[in-house]
């Protein structure tokens, strides 16, 4: 029983560690460390971009780095990890992202507002009085999952509107929120959000909004001061904590973040701060290549998406150069053949090489971001807000393959943005007296082969085992390959969805055949019937889109639901107008 | 000291603004010149230096660098003006409230719109960017050149072009904020009035209040607190000030009898009407008020309050000495605006010069900026259309369209892909690419993002 118990609890831990790799192995919760020094030897230091060390210790203590060099001596109660011909670097810095944050369930909607043009500000998107330590939660798993790439700090923000709050650094360990919080208030995070079905319901409408508040609170901040100097015989000031967080922002004492991924979306921004003139740090910018002087003319702090455009192409031509490498000899005799063929080439076929290339030339553009910003001379973080976890590291190397050095990734990842948000004496760097952030990889951070093995955050270890990558594949595709088993979507569904016009009921028929699914959506405002595109199963997850004809315009709705059983759940989005629950069961046969 | 370096910074950042406005130099020679004010010159030549017409005459020498096209057999004449369009607009309704002053277009231009492109080609250089017609008194509208190929919506803004603002009239305000609606003021066209005469008042009021703080604020021991600073008070104050000239979409002649009356009490002078289908009933009013009207040639019935309707409208409105021109509302129909304006050849016999006027001077006049463009004059900007056939025949084509002295649109040398930015998540699918394009234009965008305060119902009406 024990020999059955065991194996069973094995091959769960083996299906944990190959499915999430790379594993924890050592985890906070477990049993405290003996001593809080620790040296690591016989290690390559590049203690900051340029900045060399071969071969030498970084000794830390109590959570901050005591000694970096080659004849550093080893205190004896230090707990020593030979990290042979290892590199260590320091911890990496987010500019912009919600990790260690739990996301609120989209709130039902209530009854239609009586009078959408004077909402509440909370139903606006303008809570600037909110803390993002209120909704920090250590034990969310994306702080392991960034962790595990190196980040060791990063700079979070509240969900919400156009002003969902203040922003803080946090460093990715800790207990509670407030021990993970290195700098509190460090921002004031804005986004061009709309509400939804109230004012500010558009773009413009945020412009106009973030206007009007930012001069109210200027004006509102002059008169404090005014009643502050003498109170007697004038009108006391309203209290008002939408403005009154707003004043240190017009006292230029605290910066806005802004995010901004689109080029118009960061001239909007742009356009607000050179109106209002508040300090600025732009993040998780994507489509940043034609502005980069405006950007430097407006003194902007700069953040770059780690999120990049996924390479499909490049994905599907890997995938037939291993099968093409698979069938040897006679594949190549073959790969002539299509030469002869192509010789005749139709209208078609040249307008689609065209539009092509035109997309191969953009991919460039947004993988080539970084390096535009850096021989521009402009100096630029990096922000993960959009980008997952598990594409950041092979985005950096794209980022490097398309002309960005390998020191300037670092200096982006370290140096700059511990300067930008005024770090400097804290982190970015391998130095006597900074926090004991650091990030050891057994290969140069951005070799394709490198792996983490070990991240200090404020001096507390966590080691990552290694594993075979092939294994993990493997295991992936068993794995997702057996959870789609059990989940059934084709069929006839009822499908409803609430939108501000009210509860919109439909019919959802769906077919699979092999890998491929299609369908139609018919039924109340979806006359005639459409079919559904990009249609996707993904374990119980199933997306689609479909465009219908609404009032003379073509609207397109994203679809993604959850399948239990003979029910689904989930949201319908059209852009700009935001997203709506979105509930399907089976319609019986 | 420290006020010297900032002037010295505003004064550079604003040069370098400047520059950013690419403006050319272009000889045309030896074409029928139709300069809409100052008659036709036929084998004449036009010459645009940095940006400026700087002379128009026989036999001109090309200065150094100059582009030169031999416009030999082809007609030239002023870059077409479109009063009325939502090109380039991330959003066109802010559809929450009857009286949304606050919020302006210039604020989510879309630089990177493609139908900018199709509407140079069809010769038109400068359009009115304007709010929809969800709201009794909507958003203020930018009037913007067609610098196609900038992605700073800043370039695209027409320098020294006055504000404009857009009102609603009618079924669409009601509609939006109505019992079919929001629920709430305007119900009826009455209500519609009252929105309108409040804020109006509100304005005033707010205007004043301000007025008095700031005349009282620099006197010594003055304590008090400022005014509530609200910015859809300041710009119906500037609306009443004179700053603001009002576009206000309407069908029918009672509505637009009561807008000139609503006007002549607040003392509001700059007053174009939209859309007008009914202007023929009122035009001797409108011209004597100094009001304008801005038309469609003929299209109509589109929804109740749009059946009484004539092609004659700008005819009538014309001869009545009304400034009319005739707009588009609609990305496909600005490509052919020229084609627009000859049916009132076929429908009122105008001249050549006054149907020409419908899209040119006229529409500049209604936009504040004829003193800059319109018509082909010494020191106007180099706005220019070149077409092959006269512009009023329905054979014509349009060759070339020069923006600031810039060749924007060349026939010739068209390519076939002009998008700025391209989607690399896209997938290429050529059939499906053609179809959507065609089938897209069959609609206008007055009431885009309007659309979900409305019940499903109404939703086939949406001009």
């Amino acid at each position: 029983m024990k020999k059955l118990f065991s194996s069973v609890l094995l091959k769960k831990l083996l299906t944990v560690a190959v499915f999430c790799w790379p594993a924890v192995l050592f985890a906070q919760d477990e049993l405290a460390p003996v001593s809080r020094t620790y040296a690591i030897t016989n290690v390559n230091i590049i203690q900051a971009p340029g900045r060399k060390i071969d071969m030498g210790t970084v000794v830390m203590k109590d959570g901050l780095i005591v000694s970096v060099g080659k004849n550093v001596s080893i205190p004896a109660d230090a707990i020593v990890i030979k990290a042979d011909s290892m590199y260590v670097y320091a911890g990496f810095i987010d500019g912009l992202s919600r990790v260690g944050l739990t996301k609120p369930k989209d709130e039902e909607r209530g009854p239609r507002p009586k009078d959408p043009g004077n909402p509440k500000p909370e139903e606006a998107g303008i809570t600037p009085q909110n803390d993002v330590r209120v909704s920090l939660n250590p034990a969310e798993k994306s702080i392991e999952e960034l962790r595990a790439l190196g980040f060791t700090a990063a700079h979070v923000v509240p969900y919400g509107g156009m002003m969902p709050g203040n922003g803080s650094i946090i460093l990715l360990s800790g207990k509670s929120a407030d021990q993970m919080v290195l700098v509190n208030k460090s921002s004031f995070y804005s986004e061009l959000s709309p509400a939804r079905g109230v004012y500010p319901a558009t773009v413009m409408g945020v412009m106009a909004k973030y206007r009007e508040l930012y001069r109210q609170a200027s004006l509102s901040r002059a008169y404090e001061n005014a009643y502050a100097s003498n109170r007697a015989g004038i009108q006391r000031p309203a209290t008002d904590r939408v403005l009154e967080s707003l004043y240190p922002v017009v006292d230029k004492r605290q910066p806005v973040l802004f995010k901004a991924e689109r080029v118009v979306d960061a001239q909007r921004v742009l356009t607000l701060q050179n109106d209002l003139g508040f300090s600025l740090m732009l993040a998780e910018l994507k489509e940043g290549w034609d502005i980069v002087n405006k950007i430097k003319a407006a003194n902007a702090k700069v953040f770059l998406s780690l999120d990049l455009p996924e390479d499909k192409d490049k994905k599907d031509d890997k995938k037939k150069d291993e099968s093409k490498k698979e069938e040897g000899k006679k594949d190549e005799a073959k790969k002539e053949e299509p030469k002869k063929e192509e010789a005749p080439k139709t209208a078609t076929a040249e307008e689609k090489a065209a539009l092509e290339k035109r997309k191969a030339e953009f991919m460039a553009r947004y993988v080539g971001q970084a390096a535009t910003f850096q021989k521009a001379g402009v100096k630029f973080g990096f922000s993960t807000l959009s980008a997952k976890s598990g594409n950041i590291q092979a985005n950096l190397r794209r980022m490097i393959e398309a002309g960005l050095p390998e020191d300037a990734a670092l200096a982006s990842l370290t140096t700059a943005p511990a300067e930008m948000l005024g770090l400097s004496d804290r982190l970015g760097s391998v130095d006597n007296g900074k926090i004991a952030n650091l990030v050891i990889s057994d290969k140069p951070y951005f070799n394709e082969k490198a792996k983490v093995r070990y991240v200090f955050v404020e001096g507390t270890m966590y080691k990552f085992d290694v594993k075979d990558s092939k294994d993990s594949k493997d295991g992936k595709k068993n794995d997702s390959g057996s959870k789609d088993a059990g989940v059934k979507a084709e069929g006839e569904w009822s499908i409803s969805t609430e939108t501000p016009n009210g509860v919109e009921q439909s019919k959802l028929v769906i077919k699979k055949e092999g890998n491929t699914i299609t369908g139609t959506m018919s039924g109340g405002s979806i006359n005639p019937a459409v079919g559904i595109d990009n249609a996707k199963l993904d374990g119980n997850a199933l997306t689609f889109t479909f465009t219908f004809n609404y009032g003379g315009s073509n609207i397109t709705v994203e679809v993604a639901v959850k399948i239990e059983g003979d029910s689904f759940k989930g949201t319908s989005s059209v852009a700009e107008y935001g997203s709506f629950p979105t509930e399907g069961k089976r319609l019986p046969k | 000291m420290k006020k010297l370096i900032t002037i010295a910074c505003l004064l550079i950042a604003i040069s370098s603004m400047a520059q950013q406005i690419e403006r050319g130099t272009v000889l045309i020679k030896n074409g029928t010149v139709l300069t809409i004010t100052q008659g036709v010159k036929e084998n004449t030549d036009v010459l645009i230096k940095d940006g400026k017409i700087s002379q128009i005459g026989k036999n001109l020498a090309a200065p150094a660098g100059a582009k030169v096209i031999d416009a030999t057999g082809y007609h030239v004449m002023p870059g077409i003006i479109d009063a009325h369009s939502h090109l380039a607009l991330d959003a066109v309704n802010e559809a929450t409230t009857p009286v949304s002053a606050m919020v302006w277009e210039g604020d989510d231009l879309d630089p990177l719109d493609i139908a900018m492109y199709r509407a140079i080609a069809g010769g038109v250089t400068i359009s009115h960017a304007m709010h929809g017609s969800a709201n009794a008194i909507g958003g203020q509208c930018q009037t913007i050149k067609h610098r196609y190929g900038t992605v700073d919506p800043k370039v695209l803004m027409m320098e020294g072009a006055p504000r404009t603002i857009k009102f609603a009239l009618g079924e669409n305000p009601t509609r939006v904020h109505g019992n079919n609606g929001a629920g709430i003021v305007p119900n009826t066209r009455m209500g519609v009035e009252f929105v309108i005469r409040q804020a109006f008042s509100e304005g005033k009021e707010y205007m004043e209040s301000w007025n008095k703080y700031n005349a009282s604020k620099n006197q010594k021991g003055f304590r008090g607190a400022p005014p509530k600073y609200d910015l859809r008070m300041e710009t119906i104050a500037a609306i009443l000030r004179g700053e603001i000239i009002i576009h206000c979409h309407s069908y029918r002649a009672d509505e637009i009898y009561m807008l000139l009356k609503v006007c002549k009490d607040f003392g509001i002078k700059r007053l174009v009407f939209q859309h007008v289908n009914e202007g023929f009933k009122v035009a001797p009013e409108l011209a004597a008020q100094g009001a304008m009207a801005s038309v469609f040639a003929d299209w109509w019935a589109y929804k109740f309050e749009v059946y009484y309707s004539t092609a004659y409208n700008a005819a009538i409105l014309t001869r009545n000495g009304v400034v009319t021109s005739i707009n588009s509302d609609d990305a496909e129909l600005t490509r052919h605006l020229y084609h627009e304006a000859a049916k009132t050849q076929k429908y009122g016999g105008l001249t050549d010069d006054e149907a020409l006027s419908l899209i040119t001077i006229n529409p500049a006049k209604q936009l504040g900026i004829d003193n800059r463009v319109g018509s082909l004059e010494v020191g106007k900007d180099g706005d220019v259309v070149i077409f092959k056939g006269h512009p009023l025949s329905v054979y014509t084509v349009p060759a070339y369209t020069i923006i600031d002295g810039v060749i924007k649109f060349d026939r010739e040398k068209d390519a076939d892909d002009m998008r700025l930015y391209v989607d690399p998540k896209q997938t290429i699918d050529i059939t499906d690419a053609v179809f959507e394009e065609t089938l897209s234009h069959n609609h206008d965008e007055c009431m885009k993002n309007a659309e979900f305060l409305l019940n499903v119902k109404f939703a086939d009406q949406n001009r």
